[in-house]
């Protein structure tokens, strides 16, 4: 006789943005594993066809309160490299540094407020404010000093109004930039105090072992651009040919694409990714926080994704005071960009992952048709994986700590589910 | 010195009711009161009341109430009710921020929400009748709430 249990809650909080995930089992073994997203009309596609190539980064920018900057990017790389423009030099220092300091917020918002109390058998950071407010109080001027690099050079913290195709409305002065640097060396000695935090966190037993896919930005660790993606299994293909490579299929539990490779399955983007293919082009001070914790190069457990995360937090803040040393003033503001018709393709490393834009303008640069591939949406059949494989080896858990390390779990890809998706619940059933 | 701070997104429907009520507010309150608008994000939350004795919040409601209902909350007679605490868009959002400000010492000694009940929280811009109505009513309410100096 088989008894049947079911556990429910209506929302996973501390997730950025709303989905759902149902996990069923049968006389202890998992039967099911299911994602289920509640993706908004592809509304923000639709809306943008008909507009104005240049009105593409701002309207991205809208798609997410945490990473406007990765949409930002996505959309003025894909109209420059459909239109031949490259924007280099001090335009693309900016670009960079402004891409640090969405790194820095959105890691210290993952790693503090989002996935530490998991770790900590905190019920959120509300809780954590109260246990360690000195870990809070870290992390809210660790992220305010992100916010102030996106301030300054972005020209707004949440959604940055400066952006433009082919470069910015208006430069940021040296002596403007160099004022962050104070702030930014706290945050680098800070962020190093994370790496030491979070690795001596206690992990739940996972091994997991998808293909990595991350960005190549040729010599450099990725993240503003990269012209190819590259895969732990010898994907290495110029963004051009995404969708040649991915496929996106609707599945019946999910009104959201999932992503898959043609021919080879569930992949992972992400921080774990980037670190396990480009792991020697970290800066000097995050290879080194990451060798004095004992950090593995190829992070197999998903729930050690926070140390990656942390050192990546590191790289962002050595990786801005580098570029703030070395900037110089640029005599143009930006780079004239006369539209073409055609496909356009941008990529850049959003905090969780690779996103993807394409675009198809007519030679009046009016957007005919558009699709964004977020990070979230490449992850789910991944994060699907990780929980079948996570629950079917800790099913003798009780229900409540079942439930509790499946959230954290799905926490591990720092989900963005706003960017995809509604509202976000767990469901464990047992029959 | 007081601050008026609009919370919403401005492409999920009834959502974008805090920004429409500050974006009514600006120019015609005091020259000391700032008028920010706001995401939700608590950090960005906690840096915009700092150094503020009095701060005056308005975000979108999901409580299942009818649309365009307002309701005026002071924070420091305890957390926001649950009905309310939970219907952000935002998961991190107004109630988490108030509650780790609240742990942190970083709470205006006078923080007010208003809370105005959405229709919808779908993508797509503009404000439903209702809630454009409570909206007025509400940057009306804070031009006299400023006015009184309570």
């Amino acid at each position: 006789m088989s008894e049947t249990k079911t556990i429910r809650t209506d929302y996973l909080a501390r997730v950025e943005g709303e989905g759902g995930m149902v996990v069923r089992m049968r006389d202890g073994e998992v039967t099911e594993v299911k994602l289920r997203i509640y993706e908004p009309p592809r509304f923000f596609e639709a809306f943008l066809r008909g507009r104005l190539f240049t009105e593409a980064p701002d309207i991205t920018a809208r798609i997410c309160g945490i990473c406007p900057v990765a949409y930002q990017m996505a959309a003025c790389l894909a109209m420059e490299s459909l239109c031949g423009v490259e924007v280099d030099g001090q335009l693309r220092t900016l670009r960079r540094l402004l891409y640090c300091g969405e790194w820095i917020e959105s890691h210290t918002l993952h790693v503090y407020m989002l996935h530490a109390p998991d770790f900590l058998g905190v019920a959120s950071a509300v809780e954590l404010a109260q246990t360690s407010p000195e870990l809070v109080e870290r992390a809210l001027r660790l992220k305010k000093i992100g916010n102030e690099v996106m301030r300054v050079v972005g020209g707004r913290e949440v959604h940055p109004i400066n952006v433009r195709v082919g470069g910015w409305y208006k430069t940021p002065s040296k002596t403007q930039l160099e004022a962050l640097v104070p702030d930014l060396e706290w945050a680098l000695e800070q962020s190093k105090e994370t790496v030491r935090l979070v690795a001596t966190l206690d992990f739940p037993k996972l091994e997991m072992d998808p293909e990595l896919v991350a960005l190549d930005a040729g010599g450099e660790y990725p993240i503003d651009h990269g012209e190819r993606l590259i895969s732990s299994r010898g994907l290495d293909i110029p963004i051009a040919e995404f969708y040649d490579h991915v496929v996106e299929e609707h599945v019946e539990h999910s009104n959201a694409l999932h992503a898959r490779l043609r021919e080879r399955g569930s992949y992972l983007v992400g921080p774990c990714a980037r670190y396990a293919l480009h792991r020697e082009l970290l800066s000097p001070q995050a290879r080194a926080a990451a060798d004095e914790v004992g950090l593995e190069p190829l992070v197999r457990n998903p729930f050690r994704s926070i140390v990656v995360r942390a050192v990546e937090l590191v790289h962002a803040c050595e990786e801005a005071l580098r570029l703030i040393a070395a900037y110089e003033e640029p005599a143009a503001p930006a780079i004239e960009v006369t539209p073409r018709a055609g496909w356009g393709h941008g990529a850049s490393e959003a905090p969780r992952g690779v996103l993807y834009h394409r675009y198809r303008l007519d030679d009046a640069g009016t957007i005919l048709d558009a699709k964004i591939v977020p990070p979230t949406s490449q992850n789910q059949k991944s994060i699907e994986e990780d929980l079948f494989a996570f629950v079917s080896t800790h099913a003798s858990l009780p229900d409540e700590e079942l439930r509790l390390r499946c959230e954290q779990a799905i926490r591990n890809y720092d989900p963005c589910i706003s960017c995809a998706t509604h509202f976000l619940t767990l469901d464990v059933e047992r029959t | 010195m007081t601050c008026v701070i609009g919370v919403g997104n401005e492409l999920r429907g009834d959502d974008a009711v805090g920004l429409a009520v500050v974006r009514a507010l600006s120019g015609t309150v005091p020259e000391d009161v700032a008028v920010v608008e706001c995401e939700g994000e608590p950090v960005s939350l906690l840096s915009a009341w700092e150094g503020h004795a009095r701060a005056i919040v308005v975000d979108a409601t999901q409580s299942g109430s009818e649309a365009g209902t307002i309701r005026r909350i002071v924070a420091q007679d305890g957390p926001l009710p649950p009905s309310l605490a939970g219907s952000s868009t935002h998961l991190l959002g107004l109630a988490d921020a108030i509650e780790l400000a609240r742990a942190l010492h970083r709470l205006p000694e006078v923080t007010v929400v208003y809370g105005i009940e959405g229709a919808s929280f779908d993508t797509g811009t503009g404000l439903s009748a209702p809630v454009a109505a409570a909206a007025e009513r509400v940057a009306a309410a804070i031009r006299h709430e400023l006015e009184d100096g309570r």
